[in-house]
């Protein structure tokens, strides 16, 4: 799995491509550590764009469960956005849909950073 | 670094006297091997210092002979271990030719061919000097020994480390397994069969079949996410907890956030478990479920129709407490069969990482859905299998199979 970071303002987006499983998991993990504790200065928001993301498993489930955990903590507006079909399906059966913000595409999850933190 | 290791490889277990001569004297490890090192050393030593003493022109007779004398033991003894070594050598020709093979030729050739000539050997004294390259060479040679000697010691004690490691996981997972339960409850007349196909690394699927009041009987199907040994130590605890709460709730929803309470106090490291938690009642068929983020089951009917419990779901247990699980109800008729499993079905993938999915199990279930329970675990992991090939099974594989008969759990 790759994974780039964009940056907009104070919000980082970060974007995965391929497959988050088992054996992705744990780096992923520690990437996103890594943008939670920002370069000098924390970000103020943390998207993460799914568009190229092709699969998640439980292992990937857990990461996100973590980021949105350690966003709570930090103050951090925390979302994901633009899930592939079987990606959101994942999502809504896990139950996640309900704990993680996700939006349909980046430009509405940008739309949606709060005021004063973008 | 190669050739000096490989000159004193054996060529072939020790078996004539010659072989055993090299075993015993220049491969080693033992005294006799040290003994003769030191004794090689030690001559080149005795016979560069000669060579010095041997240039002063005013030496008395006695001094002379005993030169000599020792010369003729040098040459003797270096000849020797000169034939040892090409007799000790893998490829004897790149012996003979290598940097190590012609400086120990040079250093006894001389006496050979020249004998005790005078006229010559003024001349070619100073030839005996290469024996100082021998001596380099030597030094080398015990070191490169030495180095290989530790590091295979280490390389053993590393290899026994984790050959015992891995033989400790094979016990935890054989124990994992162990504990699932082999049997339905036989007293409800149902038919029913179970199958886990372990991953090749430690994983987190569990089943449980559990005894309740009044005659019911609580179905657990259940995936913890990540693996290894976190997983397995999460996998006994969601396990213990529902089974402590399915005999004090009446209700699945209840029991699924007992449990996820349970889980969330006592989760360091923020593992979460899908769960599909039914119970049945086998008098009447009636089954009532709430479902855990887990995949929703499939409910083959006796006429061949199959429809997912689908009915709306809680989050995964042990992610966050306080959430609420909505419960369903289904009733089931006879013949009908209920096939409950984890992704580790449909995400079984093939060498070309296209996953076995949920068509594909919806159509085992359709084909072969109407024989004994048993018959239908076997025909749906032998479908995983065969779909998967040769690539490695990543996650572990469950299945249970429940068909109800009205008849039977009356009868019984």
């Amino acid at each position: 799995m790759n994974v780039r970071l964009e940056t907009f303002g104070l919000t980082t987006v970060v974007i995965p491509a391929g497959r988050l499983d088992f054996s992705s998991a744990n780096g992923f993990e520690k990437q996103l550590e890594l943008v939670f504790a920002g370069a000098g200065t924390a970000p103020a928001a943390v998207i993460i764009d799914c568009a190229a993301l092709e699969y998640v498993s439980s292992a990937g489930l857990r990461v996100f469960l973590l980021a949105a955990r350690s966003s709570q903590r930090a103050g951090v507006y925390f979302a994901l956005c633009a899930l592939q079909p079987a990606v959101g399906e994942v999502f809504n059966l896990s139950g996640f849909n309900r704990i993680i913000t996700v939006h349909a595409d980046r430009a509405t999850a940008l739309s949606q950073v709060p005021q004063g933190r973008a | 670094m190669s050739t000096l290791a490989g000159t004193l490889q054996p060529t072939r277990p020790a078996t004539g006297p010659v072989q055993r001569l090299v075993a015993l004297l220049l491969v080693g490890p033992g005294p006799y091997a040290r003994a003769f090192e030191n004794l090689i050393l030690g001559l080149i030593l005795l016979s560069v210092a000669s060579i010095g003493v041997g240039a002063i022109p005013t030496l008395p007779g006695w001094a002379t002979a005993a030169l000599r004398v020792e010369e003729v033991i040098v040459v003797v003894v270096f000849s020797f271990e000169y034939l040892l070594r090409i007799v000790a050598a893998k490829r004897k020709f790149a012996f003979i030719v290598s940097f190590e093979g012609l400086v120990d030729l040079l250093s006894i050739a001389p006496a050979f061919l020249l004998g005790l000539d005078t006229r010559w050997l003024r001349a070619l004294r100073m030839l005996r000097l290469l024996r100082l390259l021998k001596l380099q060479t030597h030094i080398l040679e015990t070191t490169v020994t030495e180095r290989t000697r530790e590091l295979a010691e280490k390389n053993a004690l590393l290899e026994q480390a984790q050959a015992q490691i891995k033989a400790e996981l094979e016990v935890a997972r054989a124990l994992q397994i162990a504990i699932l339960p082999a049997t339905f409850p036989l007293r409800t007349g149902c038919d029913s069969a179970a199958r886990m196909l372990p991953a090749t690394t430690m994983g987190g699927d569990f089943y449980d079949f559990i005894e309740l009041p009044h005659g019911q009987v609580g179905l657990v199907m259940a995936d913890v996410s990540g693996k290894g040994v976190p997983a397995a130590f999460f996998m006994a605890v969601a396990r213990t907890s529902l089974r402590g709460v399915a005999a004090e709730h009446l209700t699945p929803g209840a029991c699924l956030a007992e449990a996820n309470g349970l889980l969330c106090a006592q989760n360091p490291l923020d593992l979460f478990v899908t769960v599909f938690y039914c119970m049945l009642n086998p008098l009447t068929g009636v089954l009532r479920y709430a479902n855990g983020g887990h995949n929703p089951p499939y409910l083959r009917r006796a006429d061949g129709s199959i429809e997912a419990l689908t009915g709306a779901g809680g989050l995964v247990l042990g992610a966050m407490p306080g959430v609420e699980f909505p419960e369903h109800e289904v009733r089931l008729g006879i013949g009908d069969h209920l096939v409950l499993y984890t992704d580790g079905v449909t995400e079984a993938f093939n060498a070309a990482y296209e996953a076995y999915g949920e068509e594909r199990l919806i159509a085992e279930i359709q084909a072969h859905g109407d024989g004994p329970a048993a018959g239908l675990v076997e025909r749906i992991c032998h479908s995983v299998t065969a779909f998967a090939g040769a690539a490695p099974q990543s996650d572990d594989i469950t299945l249970i199979v429940l068909s109800w008969n009205y008849t039977a759990a009356v009868l019984q």
